[in-house]
């Protein structure tokens, strides 16, 4: 048996018919499909296939043998492989395509095909042997990684159109802000300016990007505040709001500067990079200075003839003659308690704009508070004789604070408590003493106010709708008492219901011990 | 009491007048000015024996010229009652050397109360 000497096929006369048998079952045990195509005939048609070829193509071996084997084809002739097939039969050569195939049940398979041509001893071509592998998984699934990777492309190109649009709107509210912008490195480089810093300090782009920014425009920032900020509180308080520079420049002149820093502390490429926001306050400061300036003077220049006014009604008092009437007498006092009321709202509007621009001063000493309360209360037993004062409580509380301030407070609160009340008969005030605080309460039985109206009540030049009909005034003394409070570290709210009343509370911190401690 | 010499000076007239009108009972003799550059040579001449003194007056003042009456030696203990409607008033009044102050509006009974106190 030398049958497969040397590895191959040994055909010998005495075991040819055997040998062919195996080789057949060989070449049917195959899972590649195999034609073998007569050239020497018209039309090359095909002269043998193996089983796998059938059961490939769904056709019996009666339906393929003497066919072309364009019938795989079908319908289906524009395929420029059959070009190339065209071309390697006419010249005898051997080729390898991938070709759109049909079943005889219609069904499109995959082919790839190898034809390989057999010669004779004198060159020509006898034959051509077709080995056909089904490639339609493979091919179905190289069409769908090309879907995905299209599809993948299309989202990557949208997501960067989309973080282009983004960046794009970012940058250009970055450029309208009407607030300076710088970028820093960690090494206090600039990274980026907007336009409105730009245009602040007059320098440009060029002369900024990529400057440390201590060598911007001539030094002219290298401000030792800045480097405070910077070096010193950034680090350790991130970010920082509202951090107030001045400094003299050299073009610009002096620039009064508010400004924020933040220090990127998410990981990635802009981490450590420092956001610097400046806002120039220079021309605002300088504005609430001559609006303070002129309530000054307006307010000086309007008590001015207001004490000729008091004097001469004080003159007329003095004098009274013996003989006047009583409507004499009481017209003569009311004349004075309006000019009185004059002169009140003329401080507090200087009081409002102090307090605004944080310029009223606290002169804090120690005082006997309940003491304070009852000298208040007395002052204003006096002027409102309708209403009764009853004081409940006591707090035996020495206090450090502005006691002209707080007595402001209270005169205010006791005021309105009568005022909103024309038909009650009496206010409470109780003080106590809770926790570190004392806490004053104004109860009136008057008219109340409504949610809407408690919310707003501590504005400025804030009336309610229905009040400002029956009582007149500016509005701003509840605020100036919102605003005194606070700055004594206090709080200053309200419980009312309308037709039952309202209680004014405050609190103020002692911040001092107790007198029988003391 | 002995009549004393009290001198006003105002640049608003009307001040100057309800002065007078409120001291007018006591006997004392009133020198009115308006202008604060007539002080100096005023105050030479007449020897008040009171000052009371406006603080914001146009060219010089109040407080200018308190410090000019401190830093002469034959005046530097002349009782001088500063007053004004600024707000700073009191301040200002007693860094320049008033002895007392009296805010505008003022008060009938205070202005008298305090003009008997420098006069003591």
């Amino acid at each position: 048996m030398n049958t497969f000497g040397n590895g191959k096929f040994n055909i010998s006369g005495e075991s040819v018919t055997e040998d062919f048998n195996l080789l057949t079952q060989a070449l049917d045990a195959s899972i590649s499909g195999i034609i073998i195509t007569d050239s020497l005939l018209p039309d090359n048609p095909i002269v043998y296939c193996n089983q796998a070829f059938e059961h490939m193509t769904g056709y019996d071996r009666a339906e393929i043998i003497g066919h072309n084997c364009r019938f795989l084809q079908a319908d289906d002739r524009g395929q420029k492989e059959r070009e190339i097939l065209a071309a390697a039969v006419s010249q005898g050569k051997e080729c390898k395509v991938e070709i759109r195939n049909y079943r005889k049940n219609g069904e499109l398979f995959w082919n790839e095909l190898f034809m390989s041509p057999v010669k004779n001893s004198s060159g020509q071509v006898t034959h051509f042997i077709g080995v056909q592998n089904e490639v339609t998984t493979r091919k179905k699934a190289e069409q769908d990684l090309r879907v995905q990777k299209s599809v993948m492309e299309k989202k990557i190109e949208e997501r960067t159109a989309e973080l282009r649009d983004s960046e794009a709107f970012l940058t250009s509210i970055i450029e309208t802000v009407r607030e300076g912008l710088l970028v820093l490195d960690p090494d206090f480089n600039v990274i980026s300016a907007n336009y409105h810093f730009l245009n602040t300090f007059k320098v440009s782009q060029e002369e900024t990007v990529g400057k440390p920014l201590y060598e911007l425009g001539n030094h002219q920032w290298d401000i030792p505040k800045l480097k405070e900020l910077l070096i010193k509180i950034l680090p350790t308080n991130n970010p920082v709001v509202d951090f107030e520079v001045e400094h003299e420049f050299p073009h610009i002149g002096k620039k009064l500067m508010l400004l924020n820093a933040y220090r990127v502390e998410l990981e990635g490429q802009y981490k450590d990079q420092i956001l610097l926001a400046i806002e120039d306050i220079t021309d605002r400061k300088e504005i609430e200075r001559r609006k303070d300036d002129f309530l000054s003077i307006a307010s000086h220049e309007l008590k001015t003839p207001l004490t000729t006014i008091k004097g001469y009604i004080q003159v007329l008092e003095k004098g009274v003659p013996a003989d006047a009437s009583d409507k004499y007498k009481t017209t003569l006092g009311k004349v004075a308690s309006y000019v009185d009321r004059l002169n009140n709202l003329i401080a507090e509007l200087l009081d409002v704009s102090r307090i605004q621009t944080g310029n009223i001063e606290l002169h804090k000493l120690s005082f006997d508070f309940d003491a304070m309360i009852h000298e208040a209360i007395e002052g204003m037993r006096t002027s409102a004789t309708q209403h009764e004062i009853i004081l409940h409580g006591s707090t035996n509380s020495q206090v450090v604070g502005d006691e002209s301030h707080i007595i402001q407070v209270i005169n205010n609160l006791l005021s309105n408590a009568i005022k909103y009340s024309p038909d009650a008969e009496k206010v409470e005030v109780n003080i106590s003493n809770v926790s570190e605080y004392v806490k004053v309460s104004v109860k009136d039985y008057g008219l109340g106010m409504t949610a809407e109206d408690k919310k707003k009540v501590f504005e400025r030049f804030f009336r309610s709708g229905e009040i400002q009909k029956r009582f007149p005034g500016m509005g701003i003394g509840l605020y100036i008492c919102d605003q005194i409070i606070k700055n004594h570290g206090g709080t200053l709210w309200v419980d009312s219901e309308i037709g039952k009343g309202s209680t004014f509370s405050f609190t103020v911190p002692k911040k001092s011990s107790r007198k029988d401690e003391a | 009491m002995k009549h004393k010499k009290i001198l006003i000076c105002d640049d608003d007239e009307g001040i100057v007048d309800v002065l007078e009108l409120f001291l007018e009972d006591t006997g004392h003799t009133i020198i009115p000015e308006f202008n604060s550059l007539n002080l100096k040579t005023l105050i030479q001449n007449e020897k008040p024996d009171l000052i009371i003194l406006d603080l914001w007056m146009p060219v010089m003042s109040g407080d200018q010229i308190l410090r000019m009456i401190r830093n002469t030696s034959e005046t530097k203990d002349l009782p001088v009652i500063v007053m004004s409607a600024s707000r700073d008033g009191a301040d200002i009044a007693a860094a320049a050397g008033a002895n007392g102050y009296i805010a505008k509006p003022f008060d009938f009974d205070n202005v008298l109360a305090m003009v008997d106190k420098y006069l003591q």
